[in-house]
């Protein structure tokens, strides 16, 4: 599923989180006009490969199954490529990125779960598997009555049967792959120090599903990585507030470009 | 009919504030509530009520659940140990280990053998998936509840039945080296019982032989479940399965007069209060087919608890009267369903010992001579549910057990 522009556009692979919509949504669109956007369905998120992939229990599963698929299709000569991934997606990203980083131009991650970093008794993630689609929209969206693009079991509220029963094996891929440890894995944490690629961390400053914090500290632990919050979203800038989160995307691609690095923090 | 006597050993001392305020009595419950001197008065309490069920004949049945103020029993091999210790004649209904919820099944292997060994073979183990709320205390994965239930039955038959040193290297669980002292009394192992009612559960159960509980089902969702068991066994071979491969747990209380039983016997529904557990601690992700996940979300999940007190009892659920007004719904469940084995919930919330203990007594001396001969002539008997006979369809049913 590829959002062609054109020919030539740098190409952006964005990892969806667990509880978004199929497709291109918010600020992805709008990118496609810049870059070659390819949003793919995680197997046991709907995809012709649930099946095939019913026994996979980890993110690193997931991992493995996008860089093979990276290799399978294009071979490692194929063109630069940014990764992308936001949440659960991030998670996914990261553990591809510590596996194989020269692959990818850059790394881009959106408020990721996948690195405990508090201590043993601080819940850090909230719990999407347990809590109500509406305490999910509360604690993940600066406004929460401008939430859009969201499916979880009974959210929308109209959604038909199909549309749940879709919903609940989302969930159930979810837990499959995040139980335990929750929404992290332990071995992650301890791999950072190699990424040397330009990394993005975007955070919204209303996130209370992954808060701030923890995208911040994330951000510290990966050697020169930029931290950018936008304030005014939530768990969900691409969402929330498309145009400011673009344009991080766009000034931190183009200064990648410009300066063939990208500085300290800032 | 043979009869058990259960009770969750519940501690009915919490406010119905604190009981709004945390959705329920289970499983997210501050232990701040509860008060040590108080669950020992309780704990004496309920075993004392083993003690004198046992006296006066009937058979015992334990259970666990966790972080609950619903029940005390914090492990069913744990309790059944202490009810062992406290009584001489009925067996032991252990009902059952929550098999995913365990780390470790050679420990369970371990247990339940010891439990048959220190009682000459006292022992009935009850192998349970665990509902869905006990996915949180335990923190073991819901979507692999299934997987792991039936390797850890297969690696705990294993360590009862292979008498040398094995190892085990399965998805779920690893040992380089397994052989487990004791061995249970009863050879090979003592009788397994299974309760739950989700299609692969049953037909896996009827494969195997073993019996099957329904907790608090009607009488048609519970003949329905008997019946897809019983399809299952004749359709593998086995024998057409008897009135002992089935059991079937009720509410129960007699008393001198329907107006006292009545009385006493609606504190039971103190069991079924509603609470408002999120739709994820009741349907955890991955536990149930996406078809029931979307029943649960309909509010069809455990609807045995907006029933009215008149519905439970014609429903079968709450056995509940004088002496003959019980024994005729007895004889009418086993002629529904065929069922063989009746645990009895002769206790819950608020209602008092020495209610409990009136109805244990009346139970034991006008019912339970009534029931007894109930079944022992199953092929005799002019019934429903013979498999040449029923004509009924085979349908899943939905949990009615409640989370």
């Amino acid at each position: 599923m590829t959002e062609a522009n054109g020919s030539g556009a740098p190409r952006l692979l964005f990892l969806h989180d667990a509880d978004v919509l199929p497709g291109p949504l918010g600020s992805l669109r709008e990118l496609a006009a810049e870059f070659d956007v390819e949003v793919p369905r995680h197997p046991g998120f709907g995809t012709d490969m649930d099946a095939a992939a019913a026994d996979w229990d980890c993110v690193a599963d997931l991992a493995q199954h996008y860089l093979h698929r990276l290799e399978r299709d294009e071979g490692d000569a194929a063109g630069p490529l940014h990764l992308a991934g936001a949440g659960f997606g991030g998670w996914i990203a990261l553990e591809m990125a510590v596996r194989r980083q020269r692959r990818f131009a850059s790394l881009i991650l959106v408020s990721p779960y996948g690195v405990k970093l508090f201590g043993r008794t601080e819940r850090e993630f909230a719990d999407i598997l347990l809590l109500d689609p509406a305490e999910v929209v509360e604690l993940g969206w600066a406004d929460p009555a401008a939430c859009h693009g969201l499916r979880m079991p009974g959210f929308p509220a109209h959604q038909d049967d199909a549309q749940n029963e879709r919903a609940f094996a989302d969930r159930a891929a979810l837990a499959r792959y995040a139980w335990k440890p929750f929404m992290h894995d332990p071995r992650l944490r301890r791999w950072l120090h190699i990424l040397t690629i330009p990394t993005l961390v975007v955070a919204g400053g209303a996130d209370r599903l992954v808060a701030p914090a923890h995208s911040s500290a994330l951000a510290d632990l990966i050697p020169g990585a930029r931290y950018v919050e936008i304030p005014g979203a939530g768990h969900y800038p691409y969402l929330e507030t498309p145009d400011a989160f673009r344009r991080a995307v766009t000034s931190f691609i183009s200064d990648i470009s410009a300066n063939r690095k990208i500085g300290a923090r800032q | 009919m043979k009869c058990f006597h259960f009770s969750e050993m519940p501690y009915p001392y919490i406010s119905p504030e604190a009981e709004e305020e945390n959705r329920g009595l289970k499983y997210f419950m501050p232990n701040r509530y509860y008060d040590p001197a108080r669950g020992y008065e309780l704990y004496q309490r309920y075993l004392d009520e083993y003690e004198l069920a046992d006296e006066l004949g009937l058979n015992l049945m334990v259970n666990e659940h966790h972080q609950s103020a619903s029940t005390l029993h914090v492990s069913a091999t744990l309790s059944a140990a202490s009810v062992l210790a406290r009584t001489r004649n009925g067996r032991v209904l252990v009902l059952g280990t929550p098999l995913p919820h365990r780390e470790n099944p050679v420990r369970v292997a371990e247990e339940v053998a010891y439990l048959d060994s220190i009682s000459a073979g006292r022992i009935d183990c009850g192998f349970v998936r665990g509902v869905q709320g006990e996915t949180w205390p335990s923190n073991q994965n819901p979507a692999h509840n299934m997987d792991m239930f039936i390797e850890a039955h297969d690696l705990i038959k294993e360590a009862w039945t292979r008498h040398d040193v094995f190892s085990w290297e399965g998805r779920f669980y690893h040992y380089r080296y397994v052989s487990i002292w004791p061995r249970p009394y009863q050879q090979p192992h003592p009788p397994i019982w299974v309760s739950g009612t989700t299609r692969r559960l049953v037909e896996w159960t009827a494969r195997h032989g073993y019996t099957l509980c329904n907790l608090l089902g009607t009488y048609d969702d519970t003949a329905s479940s008997f019946r897809l068991y019983r399809k299952t066994a004749v359709d593998a071979g086995l024998p057409e399965p008897s009135p002992d491969n089935f059991a079937y747990l009720a509410f129960c209380h007699v008393a001198p007069t329907e107006e006292q039983a009545r009385r006493s016997g609606e504190k039971l529904m103190w069991y079924l209060k509603q609470g408002r557990l999120r739709l994820g601690a009741a349907s955890p992700p991955g536990y149930s087919s996406t078809t029931a996940a979307v029943a649960a979300l309909r509010g069809k999940l455990g609807e045995v608890r907006k029933y009215s007190f008149e519905r439970l009892v014609d429903e079968g659920i709450m056995l509940v009267g004088t002496p003959d007004t019980v024994a005729k719904q007895i004889q009418r469940l086993y002629e529904a369903t065929g069922v063989g084995n009746l645990i009895l919930m002769n206790q819950a919330g608020e209602m008092t010992s020495n209610e409990v203990r009136d109805s244990l007594c009346l139970f034991a001396r006008e019912v339970l001579p009534a029931v007894a001969p109930i079944g022992r002539a199953w092929q005799d008997d002019d019934t429903s549910w013979r498999v040449d006979r029923d004509r009924g369809p085979v349908e899943t049913v939905l949990a009615s057990a409640l989370s």
